[in-house]
């Protein structure tokens, strides 16, 4: 076992000291809070390098994954022992590379974008709470651990999202995203407790003891709930409840367009690199346990097809929400959901590599989109409407090629981006998924719409007539140093995982890697397909925009022009919100009322009754204990200090008189005894 | 008999007396010239060194069998309250030092130590004569050290009144004990429960009345209680802190026993419906006398040293349920009691002590001179708080098992539960006297002091006694077992102390007379008939 294995705590630990630290320092040090999450975070970068190294090793002993783990007691309760534990396989090493290795890119990005803000400490100390816990989340070898950090995630999220408390619609923001996610982790939390009722323990891998493991698994496959389906199915369902909060798929992606209301970086973090990551990440940890099904007909377990079609729909309603915006963020924000759900299809029908290939290509991309629309928007004085821009290439060339650069990554451009490997990966999977084929024509479309809202937004904001009212100018060097580094990566990373050299796939799964080249020619009809797509989205969004730009900003959208009410449903985002305020928020509403109602009248009714027979039995007790005892105890005080007083009249000082009482004692004594006698 | 068995017998009195010479003769002869204060830790350190080998003495003696008719009998519970008496003795030695009452550190010493010799042979005599002696030994020093503030006219004062009701009360027990001699033909307890009888003749009543008078003198029991008050406020507060404290547990247990072993064929009945005469009626009466009067007049006072004065006459009432109780249980829990209320009162003197010095007050201290002594000195306050809280009888304080033990051993005590009128009556004058304590309380935590709080000067040996008096009230408080077991009738120690006095003959006549004694004996009754042979001896020697 690697000696990294037992120091892979420090990895979320480093950047929780940094945040706990920056909580304690006065607001004005934001230099030093800024230098102590950039330097704990590169810190966690370099353990996180040294944990992937050995996970690259050739494995021992045969077949399957390399896997450490490091479980240790957290307490104990009667006869059971609480464990919690971290655990090295590849899939954490590649997910812990990319999270410190982006997460650091955005946090020196944020040194520029925040410079300004009053509260760029504070700001830090949430970042490194996030990434913290989203490390956290990559380690942990027990679900229970997994969803403290899950948790910690969530509280991190609202905190950023609301970072600019003072403007309403951040605030309003930041509790629509914690209550959603709250809502699919009530899930999670009831899959958890389900989980361990049934396997006795929350570590994942234990020796063959843990709940991912074959034991516990086969246990499971025998154990089905009501209507036939199967518990570990009901468990992983449960548990997808969750996933899809975190990971904005339908119909919970409510969260993550508002969400933008948060600085850029934040955008950036929780779309890229962490928060939305988690859902996916959740579903690839506990793969082996989606994948059990007793009913296992058709070739997929009824939780990985659950999981298929929510993947499927969410990629491509979200891509056609995104056509719709004008916000800039807002279109990466619905983009984001769409990728999501690609991942999501591709974890259902392709399995673990394929979902996670494309979540760390995304992870790139994404980031070089978010933090490149960061700029934009820092470089046109904080507007975010891209009819408001226009032609600012000129301006922002830096900003300009590596935006382009993510565009054509996330819309799948052939051969050299990192999007259309990862896609393709997907794509391949869906095409061949048992079940249906729907889920793969559906994944066609949303990367006809992905490529068209993506040229859309490039021609909106790039190009054309300049509408800003004022001077735009280029980001500052350490804003745009890392949108140089993410556009390398977000080229490269897309050659770990071509069919001609599945690297990442044989190192995720722990299959032999061997080039074959004639895998490319096996997938070229997918590769053509796609490639065909993507030109159609691109091309027919290149010709409405170029032929009919818009020439104001109020002018209407060319697509609006020609299809008033089907764009008029995208702009409003399918009036899923409006939905949702006349459906869950009314009902939960009226029940609110219905209690309040309820309470104010009928419980208080009866409250007030109570306490009114209350007082007016204390009024009798009152009445009695100012007349009746408090007279007579007035009287009983009063007298002893009468007494007091007498008695102290007695001790005259004067010693004849002493030696009087004693002889008068003595005869009283004498007669009361004589008395007593005669009796 | 043999001297120097007998002088082994008296060993730790001896010792005392020797401290006393060497610690005048040290003081007059080598220290004359010497500052006050030096003489003044010189000869308590010589008194801390002999009452520390007294204290030896004693731990290590064995119970030796009684000499001369009871003249001088040992035994382990004699032994403990001697301990006691010994550590009161130096606390009240301690605790004046670097006070400027007197000149005579000398001759302050000695007599202090002198009563303590008294006080010790007080707690180990069965014999009238003996008991007189060491009465007086006890009490005279105690009225020169009265008056040994030669500056103060209210100290001569006191001191003169004290002697003179002593005086009358000495005469009255010596009476007393004069016509117990006539009417028995003996001097030691046997001979007198052997003889005496209720109901024979008028005289015997006559002279109960008068040996009670002499130890309501003693133990400020009302109404012959006149004294207290001025003594406590005119004597230097350490003597007045030893009068409250050590002469009190001596004269209580000389009480107890002379009444109870001496005298059971008199006892009478104070049952609330049945009255009969005998002593018991009689400490009835100035058991109530003295809770009512002691507790209510309290709450008029202004200075806190009578205050106290008061509040010892209350508990010398409670203590008297526990005599009159006239059980062996009654007896522990009269011991646990006197002990406990001497370490408290103690302790409470100790604190008035430090506060008189501080405000240095004409007239002495008062009541509001504690005002705000919880922000001058926090330790302070909270020792005065352990100790007026266990004054009170607040639990877990050693002050309210204390009353526990009284109460519960006089309504046990009583035929049907006959004397459970006292009892009520004294959970009544408990609850009055609550409100005089916590006016020294409030005092303490509730009102601002007058001016700018000033941090009260400690010395560390002074502050170390009233630290380690507080803890011992809280211990025994809350380990009562401890000390109750040393006197408890089930307890072996007692049983064969028992043995060394001769119970059997007494208990055997108790029962004879009064067969509700027995009930709660029945451990020692048992004794009685595991050995007949001593029995037997015991008859042929009488």
């Amino acid at each position: 076992m690697p000696s990294i294995v037992n120091y892979l705590w420090l990895i979320p630990a480093l950047p929780l000291l940094a945040a706990g630290m920056i909580a304690l320092l006065k607001q004005r040090h934001r230099s030093l809070s800024a230098s102590l999450s950039i330097g704990s975070l590169a810190i966690s970068l370099g353990l996180s390098i040294a944990a992937f190294v050995p996970t690259l090793g050739p494995i021992e002993g045969g077949g399957g994954v390399k896997r450490w783990v490091h479980n240790l007691d957290w307490f104990e309760f009667g006869n059971t022992t609480l464990r919690l534990g971290w655990v090295l396989d590849p899939l954490t090493a590649a997910m812990l590379v990319m999270v410190t290795f982006v997460g650091l890119l955005i946090f020196i990005y944020s040194v520029g974008y925040m410079a300004h803000d009053e509260n760029a400490a504070r700001f830090f100390c949430f970042l490194s709470l996030f990434a913290a816990a989203m490390l956290g989340i990559l380690i942990s070898n027990s679900l229970l651990l997994l969803f403290m950090s899950w948790e910690l995630v969530g509280l991190a999220s609202y905190l950023l999202i609301g970072f600019w408390y003072h403007k309403p619609s951040a605030a309003a923001a930041a509790k629509k995203a914690f209550i959603t996610t709250r809502i699919g982790d009530m899930g999670f939390l009831l899959g958890l407790l389900w989980l361990y009722g049934e396997t006795g323990t929350l570590l994942f891998y234990d020796n063959g003891n843990g709940c991912l493991e074959q034991s516990a698994l086969n246990r499971l496959n025998t154990l089905t709930t009501a209507g036939g389906m199967g518990v570990a199915t009901a468990i992983s369902l449960l548990l997808f409840c969750g996933a899809a909060g975190k990971s904005g798929q339908v119909p919970l992606h409510v969260w993550l367009p508002d969400a933008m209301e948060g600085p850029t970086p934040v955008s950036a973090l929780i779309h890229a690199a962490t928060m939305v990551a988690a859902g996916v990440f959740l579903i690839a940890r506990v793969f082996p346990l989606m994948d059990v099904d007793p009913a296992n007909v058709a070739g997929s377990s009824t939780a990985l097809s659950v999981v298929t079609w929510v993947g499927a729909v969410t990629a491509v309603f979200a891509a056609l929400i995104a056509v719709g915006q004008n916000d800039i963020k807002r279109i990466l924000a619905y983009s984001t959901v769409s990728q999501l759900g690609y991942m999501m299809l591709g974890l259902g029908a392709g399995g673990v590599a394929v979902g996670m290939f494309h979540l760390l290509t995304h992870a790139f991309f994404k980031a070089l989109l978010f933090l490149g629309a960061g700029s934009v928007i820092h470089g046109c004085h904080e507007e975010q409407d891209i009819r408001r821009m226009g032609g600012l290439r000129r301006q922002m060339p830096t900003t300009f090629l590596t935006y382009a650069i993510g565009m054509m990554a996330l819309s799948g451009v052939p051969l050299l981006f990192s999007g259309f490997w990862s896609k393709d990966e997907i794509l391949h999977a869906a095409s061949v998924w048992p079940v249906s084929r729907l889920p793969f024509y559906l994944g066609l479309f949303g990367a006809v719409l992905t490529a068209f809202y993506m040229t859309r937004q490039m021609f909106f904001v790039f190009f054309g007539k300049q509408h800003l009212g004022k001077e735009a100018h280029e980001s500052p060097t350490v804003m745009t140093i890392p949108l140089v580094i993410l556009a390398i990566a977000a080229v490269l990373v897309g050659f770990w995982g071509t069919p001609a050299w599945p690297w990442l796939h044989a190192y995720l799964t722990g299959h032999e890697l061997h080039l074959d080249l004639s895998a490319l020619a096996k997938s070229a009809t997918l590769m053509l397909i796609s490639t065909a797509v993507v030109a159609l989205g691109m091309i027919s969004a290149w010709r409405l925009y170029t032929r009919k730009t818009p020439s104001s900003p109020q002018a209407l959208d060319p697509l609006e022009a020609a299809q008033p009410a089907v764009f008029g449903v995208l702009k409003n985002r399918a009036y899923i919100d409006e939905f949702y305020e006349a459906t869950v928020i009314r009902l939960n509403h009226l029940l609110s009322v219905t209690s309040d109602v309820l309470d104010r009248f009928l419980w208080n009714g009866l409250v007030q009754l109570v306490s009114l027979m209350a007082i007016a039995l204390a009024s009798v007790g009152k009445a009695l204990d100012q007349f009746v005892i408090n007279l007579g105890f007035d009287g009983w005080c009063g007298g002893l200090k009468q007494g007091a007083r007498g008695f102290a009249r007695l001790q005259n000082g004067q010693v004849q008189s002493y030696l009087r009482v004693i002889g008068l004692s003595l005869v009283a004594l004498v007669v009361v005894l004589l008395w007593e006698r005669r009796r | 008999m043999n001297y120097m068995e007998l002088l082994g017998a008296l060993a730790p009195e001896a010792i005392v007396v020797l401290t006393a010479l060497v610690a005048l003769a040290v003081d007059l002869l080598v220290l004359r010239q010497a500052p006050q204060n030096a003489r003044q830790v010189v000869a308590v350190s010589i008194t801390a060194v002999g009452i520390l080998a007294a204290i030896i003495a004693l731990s290590v003696a064995a119970p030796s069998p009684p000499w001369m008719d009871g003249l001088l009998i040992n035994h382990s519970t004699t032994a403990f309250l001697k301990q006691t008496l010994l550590v009161l003795a130096l606390v009240a030695g301690i605790l004046s030092i670097q006070s400027r009452f007197t000149q005579h550190t000398g001759e302050y010493v000695t007599l202090l130590l002198l009563s303590t010799v008294g006080m010790m042979l007080l707690v180990s005599s069965d014999n009238l004569l003996l008991m007189f002696v060491a009465l007086e030994l006890t009490s005279l020093p105690l009225y020169v050290l009265t008056a040994f503030n030669k500056e103060s006219p209210s100290s001569s004062e006191a001191s003169l009144k004290y002697f003179l009701i002593g005086s009358l009360s000495a005469a009255c027990l010596l009476f007393g004990i004069s016509l117990l001699y006539g009417l028995s033909g003996g001097i030691t307890w046997t001979q007198l429960a052997t003889t005496l009888r209720a109901g024979s003749e008028p005289i015997v009543y006559l002279a109960l009345i008068l040996t009670l008078i002499g130890f309501a003198f003693k133990v400020a029991a009302a109404p012959f209680h006149l004294w207290a008050p001025d003594v406590y406020q005119g004597a230097p507060t350490p003597v007045a802190a030893f009068i409250a404290s050590g002469s009190k547990i001596a004269s209580f247990y000389m009480f107890a026993r002379i009444f109870m072993a001496a005298l059971p064929g008199t006892a009478g009945s104070a049952a609330w419906s049945g009255a009969t005469p005998g002593w018991v009626p009689l400490v009835a009466a100035l058991a109530v006398v003295s809770m009512i009067l002691g507790n209510v007049a309290a709450i008029a006072q202004r200075s806190v040293k009578r205050l106290l004065a008061y509040s010892a006459i209350g508990h010398a009432g409670y203590a008297l349920l526990a005599i009159l109780s006239n059980t062996e249980q009654g007896m522990g829990s009269l011991l646990y009691y006197v002990v406990t209320y001497a370490v408290t009162a103690m302790g409470a003197f100790a604190v008035v002590n430090v506060i008189e010095r501080d405000v240095q007050a004409p007239n002495g201290e008062s009541l509001t001179d504690f005002a705000g002594l919880s922000r001058r000195s926090p330790l302070l306050s909270l020792c005065l708080l352990v100790f007026v809280l266990s004054l009170a009888g607040i639990p877990p304080l050693a002050g309210f098992f204390g009353k526990f033990y009284i109460f519960i051993a006089t309504a046990q005590s009583g035929t049907s539960q006959g004397l459970i009128w006292l009892v009520m009556l004294a959970i009544g004058t408990s609850a009055i006297s609550l409100y005089y304590y916590l006016q020294i309380l409030k005092q303490v935590y509730v009102v601002e002091s007058v001016g700018q709080p000033t941090p009260v000067q400690l010395r560390p040996a002074e502050s170390a006694c009233i630290v380690a008096m507080a803890c011992t009230v809280l211990i025994l408080g809350c380990a009562p077992n401890w000390l109750i077991n040393r006197f408890s009738p089930n307890s072996t120690e007692v049983r064969r102390a028992g043995v060394i006095t001769k119970p059997s003959t007494t208990l055997e006549l108790a029962a004879e007379i009064h067969p509700r004694i027995t009930a709660p004996l029945g451990t020692a009754t048992g004794l009685v008939q595991k050995r007949p042979q001593f029995e037997t001896t015991t008859a042929n020697a009488q």
